[in-house]
């Protein structure tokens, strides 16, 4: 029974790797970029405003999957010529930086206005108030939210392989059209992917109870 | 550009039909999977919220399972694990059934807080001006319970909405389908996507909007 599992989980972890890279290229990308609209989303410019609110409303609106097929055809057709992972790399990328941008952006708004009101009264300037006041507790506030986004964005990878892009998930299937072994192999490739997504669980709900402990 | 946009128009327009066939499928799908996430979830809140661990252990170990790994993956799970046992459900039957179960799992976990989040001076409170139990219940925490778990279930149902679109990779001829076959087997390109995220982008903002309306007909009751 578990035989097959084992025979082929040299296959499975060699996916896993794959993986790995695709999630870490995603999650570091993708908060970053959600980071950056983020803080951008609260600044003065109305148009820069709208357009980010715009990109975060359409983005949280339709499912993952799509925008990858939507990257996937769509830069053949507009005269680029890339490889799988980086067409759905960049879709996931994209996708994961509307959701980063609105955790980073609630999270600035909900910084209590007194104490920008205090930093102004001490005579610091715009950069120095968002630097030294507002980033510091609006991070703390940010982690555990920006936490369960990256596991979000983990699980997810595996959708890459709808696509066509090899990792864990592909390999799994490639595995169980040639063995029928579905129920040793998906349930191996589960435990593979929890070994991965449950630390991170942990870490979001540690946090979270750390910031309830603090208020 | 007046050329391509009416070429893509007229693209669009043959399509159209399978493209609306494909939308009502996927709301099919989620109006079935969405009842059975809810109801699953409300199962399993008694055995996770049990004392005893006997109960509450294997509970928490299957939620965290099933929220832990991916919800395609679950999905080839019952898809192709299966028929090894000798079922053979349809591939919409699947489908649904994954859904359900790993939402289910995400909501015990919110109808949890929300029960936690009401204080237990409610409670007091309520049983000390002479409300029965029932009362109590009725008129104090479940109205404060709801007014915090309205939110978190419309996030939730519009997760839920977005995913139907994995039920493709089992074959169903959904909305996401209807696109991938549009683009292989026709003259379709990229374009098709754009319609499909628009027909998605519809459906969710439909349930949110939905959910706040009934959000702000809860606050007006209470």
């Amino acid at each position: 029974m578990v035989n097959v599992l084992i025979t082929n989980l040299p296959y499975l972890l060699r996916g896993a790797v794959m993986t790995l890279w695709l999630a870490l290229a995603v999650v570091t990308l993708g908060t970053l970029l959600g980071t950056g609209l983020g803080i951008l989303a609260t600044g003065r410019s109305r148009i820069v405003r709208a357009a980010i609110t715009v990109y975060i409303f359409v983005l949280r609106g339709i499912p993952v999957l799509v925008v990858m097929f939507l990257g996937y055809y769509a830069f053949p057709a507009l005269g680029f010529r890339v490889n799988a992972y980086v067409a759905v790399g960049v879709a996931q990328i994209v996708y994961v930086g509307a959701f980063t941008a609105e955790i980073v952006r609630s999270a600035i708004l909900s910084v209590h206005p007194g104490q920008i009101a205090a930093a102004k009264s001490l005579g610091m300037r715009r950069g120095a108030i968002l630097r030294e006041v507002i980033l510091p507790q609006a991070t703390c506030i940010a982690i555990p939210p920006l936490l369960n986004n990256a596991l979000t964005a983990v699980k997810q990878t595996a959708y890459a392989s709808v696509v066509g892009a090899w990792e864990l998930t592909y390999a799994a299937r490639e595995i169980v059209e040639r063995t029928l072994a579905s129920f040793q192999i998906f349930l191996g490739v589960m435990a593979i992917y929890f070994a991965i997504c449950y630390p991170l669980s942990l870490l979001a709900r540690w946090y979270e109870k750390r910031l309830v402990v603090s208020h | 550009m007046s050329e391509y946009l009416a070429q893509t128009a007229v693209l669009l327009a043959s399509l159209w039909p399978k493209l609306v066939a494909g939308f009502v499928l996927t709301v099919e799908i989620a109006a079935a999977a969405a009842p059975l996430a809810l109801v699953f979830g409300l199962v399993l809140l008694a055995p996770r919220m049990d004392a005893r661990a006997f109960v509450s252990g294997p509970t928490v170990a299957f939620i965290e399972l099933m929220r832990n790994t991916p919800l395609l993956v679950q999905i080839y799970l019952i898809y192709f694990g299966l028929p090894v046992l000798g079922f053979y459900p349809s591939e919409f039957t699947c489908g649904v059934a994954g859904i359900a179960l790993q939402h289910g799992a995400f909501l015990v976990e919110t109808y949890r807080g929300a029960i936690e989040s009401v204080s237990t001076r409610q409670w007091d409170a309520a049983r000390a001006i002479g409300m029965g139990r029932f009362t109590a219940f009725r008129h104090v925490i479940l109205p404060q319970a709801l007014m915090k778990i309205l939110g978190p279930l419309g996030n939730q149902l519009i997760v839920l909405a977005k995913d139907t679109s994995l039920v493709s990779a089992i074959g169903v001829m959904e909305l996401t389908m209807t696109g991938k076959l549009a683009i292989e087997r026709s003259a379709a390109s990229a374009e098709v996507f754009v319609a499909i995220a628009l027909f998605y982008l519809a459906m969710t903002t439909a349930i949110g909007g939905a959910v706040r309306l009934l959000e702000y007909r809860v606050a007006e009751r209470t």
